[in-house]
């Protein structure tokens, strides 16, 4: 995925505390990784989103999003489904740097009060402001560090690494 | 400086480090097991370098789905096998057990050694010491490479131990009190150094079960002290009394909702697990064999035993407690994860009930979503096989003296 610092989509919702087993359950750890993204959040209470979400699609969460196991898969079928963004109040340490280094962005911010599911947001990941497009109203989240940005716009951590080993 | 900030000073090569300064640190052992290790391997080759930075700082270990249970577990396997071969790194393949205990077991590090792995109980060398910190595959497939990690410096705060555990009350029972205390977020992004006359105390296999869970409330590092010399400048510190613990069990839906055993009193099970990286150890299995020895788990409650590592499964056979847990009706699986994880062996159907020994009850954890999972001690686990219900220690058998019968 080339790197876009301005997204729009459609978001759906979910609630605090959503761990990596609702994100991606234990039994489909195994999967080939082509096949990971038709899990995604096949534990949650969104059972179906796999056959639901569309590219382009943003993830809003309450606190603690991720929280659980450093399966990097999480991430991954996420992604590989189509999710373009996670927005959440707060996230687990693990996937918040897994997101971050397959080039998946996540934004810390307190949104979910503000929105309702289904409904279509603007995010400037640079500067971390949120719009709700039918209201036009703002909110603003955490702005990426610098280093987060820099991994973002490398396409992910591999990239970074492989420009600091000057491998071409 | 505090000792988590003195380590990383000395693995960065500074004189100093502060909470929230950018760092690389030397890295002295990355560890992947079966199900992150493949996707590590995978994100290593995208690099495209041909070795790693030091074969002998590199190990995997089969634990998750060991023996595999479909044959896509078992192409993970022989990728990892594949890529020892071609690597020279160390992989352990022979069931030798969980990641962690075999790490601990055969590959002690030394203290203040930094240890990366790619999972997340990754947390639990703390008990001996290491700065020991999770991370995903891609950052595992970095490491590898450069033989570096880049962190933040965290906050690192204080837990004080203090004073004696009431009988019936382990170590388990003190990391679920402190998550209940603490919030499955409580330190995000965060150090924890344990102190205290308690800890003094403490075994290693107590307090790897206490590191192990730090994770559940979020933690970067969960560090035992050195006691010889000055813990240092700390964020906060927190003081807890160990008389004042009682036996805790973990509710459904995770390892921050804690209760009192004595409150759960009757709930209906249908599956005991004692086992994992969590408590899996001898010093486990022998307090759950003292419970069981002569008498049978409850009608309908499937008993699984599963040993943390193949040592330890080694130590069970020849101190007689295989043959004790097989008379009660359990069943005494290979070394490794188990159900814990939700891939194989004693997975959950909708409606049953389990007490589990293990780290996680998230919805789906052990099989499906709407079973439901309850983390305790050894000693109530297997108190409440015998039970049928969940129990609080000395129900089934009173309370003292426990631990030495079979000893």
């Amino acid at each position: 995925m080339s790197w876009h610092s301005q997204l729009r989509g459609r978001i759906w919702k979910l609630g605090k505390n959503i761990d990596t087993d609702q994100i991606l359950p234990g039994y489909a750890m195994a999967a080939p990784m082509e096949k990971l993204k038709d899990y995604a959040l096949a534990g949650s209470e969104i059972q179906d989103f796999a056959s639901r979400v569309q590219s382009g699609d943003i993830l809003v969460a309450g606190e603690n999003f991720g929280c659980g196991s450093s399966r990097e898969q999480a991430p991954v079928a996420l992604k590989d489904a189509g999710v373009s963004l996670i927005i959440a109040k707060s996230f687990a340490r693990i996937f918040r740097r897994n997101a971050i280094n397959i080039g998946l962005p996540v934004l810390i911010c307190d949104l979910e009060q503000h929105v309702e599911n289904g409904q279509d947001i603007e995010v400037d990941l640079v500067s971390a402001e949120v719009t709700v497009s039918a209201s036009g109203s703002k909110i603003s989240g955490t702005v990426l560090a610098p280093n987060v940005l820099e991994t973002l716009e490398a396409g992910g951590l591999i990239a970074k690494v492989r420009k600091q080993l000057k491998i071409s | 400086m505090n000792q988590i900030e003195e380590y990383l000073a000395v693995a960065a090569g500074k004189s100093e480090v502060h909470a929230g300064d950018d760092i690389t640190v030397n890295v002295d052992l990355a560890i992947a097991h079966d199900i992150t290790g493949p996707m590590a391997v995978e994100q290593f080759k995208k690099i495209g370098i041909d070795h790693v930075f030091d074969a002998k700082k590199v190990v995997f270990v089969l634990d998750h789905i060991i023996p595999a249970a479909t044959v896509e577990a078992k192409v993970l396997h022989n990728v990892l096998k594949d890529f020892a071969k071609d690597y020279g790194v160390q992989l352990y393949n022979k069931g030798e057990g969980v990641i962690h205990q075999v790490v601990a077991e055969k590959n002690r590090l030394n203290r203040g050694a930094i240890l990366v792995g790619a999972d997340s109980h990754t947390c639990m060398a703390g008990a001996y010491g290491a700065i020991a910190i999770p991370v995903g595959a891609t950052e595992l497939a970095a490491v590898m490479a450069t033989g570096t990690l880049d962190l933040e410096v965290p906050e690192v705060f204080e837990i004080r131990l203090e004073g004696k555990l009431n009988p019936g009350v382990y170590a388990k029972d003190v990391i679920l009190h402190l998550i209940g205390y603490f919030g499955t977020a409580g330190f995000t992004d965060q150090g924890v150094i344990y102190t205290g006359s308690l800890v003094d105390e403490l075994t290693i296999d107590d307090k790897m079960t206490i590191s192990n869970m730090g994770i559940e409330m979020g933690t970067m590092i969960s560090y035992f002290a050195d006691r010889d010399r000055p813990v240092g400048t700390v964020k906060e510190v927190y003081t807890f009394q160990a008389e004042d613990i009682p036996a805790r069990v973990a509710c459904p839906p995770n390892p921050g909702n804690v209760a009192s055993a004595s409150d759960l009193s009757g709930v209906n099970i249908s599956q005991v697990v004692i086992g994992s990286c969590t408590n899996g150890r001898f010093s486990d299995m022998l307090v759950a064999a003292n419970i069981l020895k002569g008498r049978r788990a409850a009608e309908g409650v499937t008993l699984l035993i599963i040993p943390a590592s193949a040592e330890i499964a080694k130590e069970m056979e020849e101190q007689g407690l295989n043959r004790i847990f097989r008379e009660a009706g359990g069943i005494v699986t290979s070394p490794g994860c188990g159900p814990c994880f939700g891939a194989h062996m004693g997975l959950l159907a909708s409606d049953d009930v389990a007490v589990s020994t293990t780290n996680r009850n998230f919805p789906g954890r052990m099989g499906h979503r709407e079973a439901k999972v309850y983390l305790a001690s050894p000693r109530v686990a297997a108190e409440s096989a015998i039970a049928g219900t969940i129990v609080p220690p000395g129900t089934v058998v009173p309370l003292g003296g426990l631990e030495n019968e079979l000893a």
